[in-house]
């Protein structure tokens, strides 16, 4: 099928604002978003830039804003857009080239949450036990590839790019509901700052974009009763 | 425009009403604060200004942005303290809808006469 792509494209060394190219192609319904890209990038023209890397879906390389929603490129097939494609970067975050954005400041809020196990105590022999249902508890959040996409797609985070974001929040759940992990305090504590977990004022952008199916929306609100019954 | 679903309106909608009410007690409690310098006062002279019809219509704003605040506001409440209030928000939020026009109905007939008929 014929599908006609725009792209919203800026290259900060020629142009003074972004602005939208249109590309015809060939295609196939079963082709993705990026199968689409890269036909452009490799046949059409080689100077429109944008990150991939597993094509997958999981290694969170190829977030974009496609038809007014943000996916991963790699995920999206063009028989669920139709013939009309229209792709952006991802909002909030500053456009290096094209499609890429500077991700430091979403990384930057990702580790201020301290994503990693925290626990002082000696390893036992065998092991840390969990139980199964102790490891159920944080199933959904272990399953975030950090692609960005819940982030750039809140309307909080579009205004106030200090808010650390449901990304961050998402992997503080992680480890904050981890029976084994002893470091829910100091990450709860992060959290309370201004600029954190109250900022969020359930859009549900997150949870809708979330190409992992994460409930992210439901894992904020838990970690908010936490932090507010631990201070009651 | 980002094509988000239930969640983004009722935020945006949400917002809008929250600050347009904020706005709205400021004004209405500096108007109503004008009744301290007595009947010679400005406060009749105001009064007289809001009953022009732009103001009216403003009025009918108003009733319609506290009803939907206020219940999308418990919608809120559910959200936050219960998991199948986050399962639900989406239809929650056309409950929400659905209340502010069930009361807002009465009112718009109740006020547009007195709007188009003076009084």
């Amino acid at each position: 099928m014929q599908v006609n792509v725009k792209i919203k494209r800026f290259n900060p060394e020629a142009d003074k604002r972004p602005y939208w190219a249109e590309y015809q192609l060939e295609a196939r319904p079963t082709d993705r978003v990026l199968d689409v890209l890269n036909e452009i990038k490799w046949e059409m023209d080689g100077s429109l830039s944008y990150r991939r890397s597993c094509a997958h879906g999981i290694c969170g390389s190829d977030a974009m804003l496609i038809n007014g929603v943000n996916r991963l490129a790699c995920k999206i097939l063009v028989k669920d857009l139709g013939a009309d494609i229209r792709v952006e970067p991802i909002r909030g975050l500053t456009v290096q080239k094209d499609l890429i954005v500077d991700m430091e400041p979403f990384f930057d809020a990702y580790k201020a949450v301290l994503p990693f196990f925290i626990n002082d105590d000696p390893a036992p022999a065998a092991e840390r036990y969990q139980s199964p249902e102790d490891r159920e508890i944080f199933d959904d959040t272990t399953k975030c590839i950090l692609c960005a996409a819940c982030t750039t797609s809140c309307p909080v985070f579009w205004t106030n790019g200090r808010y650390l974001g449901p990304a961050a929040i998402v992997n503080a759940h992680r480890f904050i509901f981890d029976s084994r992990d002893q470091g829910a305090d100091e990450r709860l504590q992060v959290l309370n700052q201004p600029n954190g977990l109250w900022r969020c004022r359930t859009a549900y952008n997150c949870t809708e974009a979330c190409p992992r199916d994460i409930p992210i929306t439901k894992v904020i609100e838990e970690v908010k009763r936490e932090l507010l019954w631990r201070r009651a | 425009m980002y094509r988000g679903r239930e969640g983004q309106w009722a935020f945006v909608l949400h917002r809008l009403s929250g600050v347009a009410l904020a706005l709205y007690l400021l004004l209405h409690v500096l108007d109503i604060s004008l009744v301290m310098y007595g009947p010679e006062g400005p406060f009749n002279a105001f009064l007289a200004f809001y009953h022009q019809w732009p103001f009216r219509v403003g009025l009918l704003m108003v009733i319609v942005a506290v009803i939907y605040h206020a219940f999308n506001g418990l919608r809120i409440i559910i959200m936050d303290f219960t998991d199948w209030g986050v399962k639900v928000q989406g239809p929650l939020w056309y409950g929400v809808l659905a209340v502010t026009a069930v009361i807002g109905i009465p009112v718009l007939w109740k006020i547009l006469p007195e709007i188009f008929g003076g009084a």
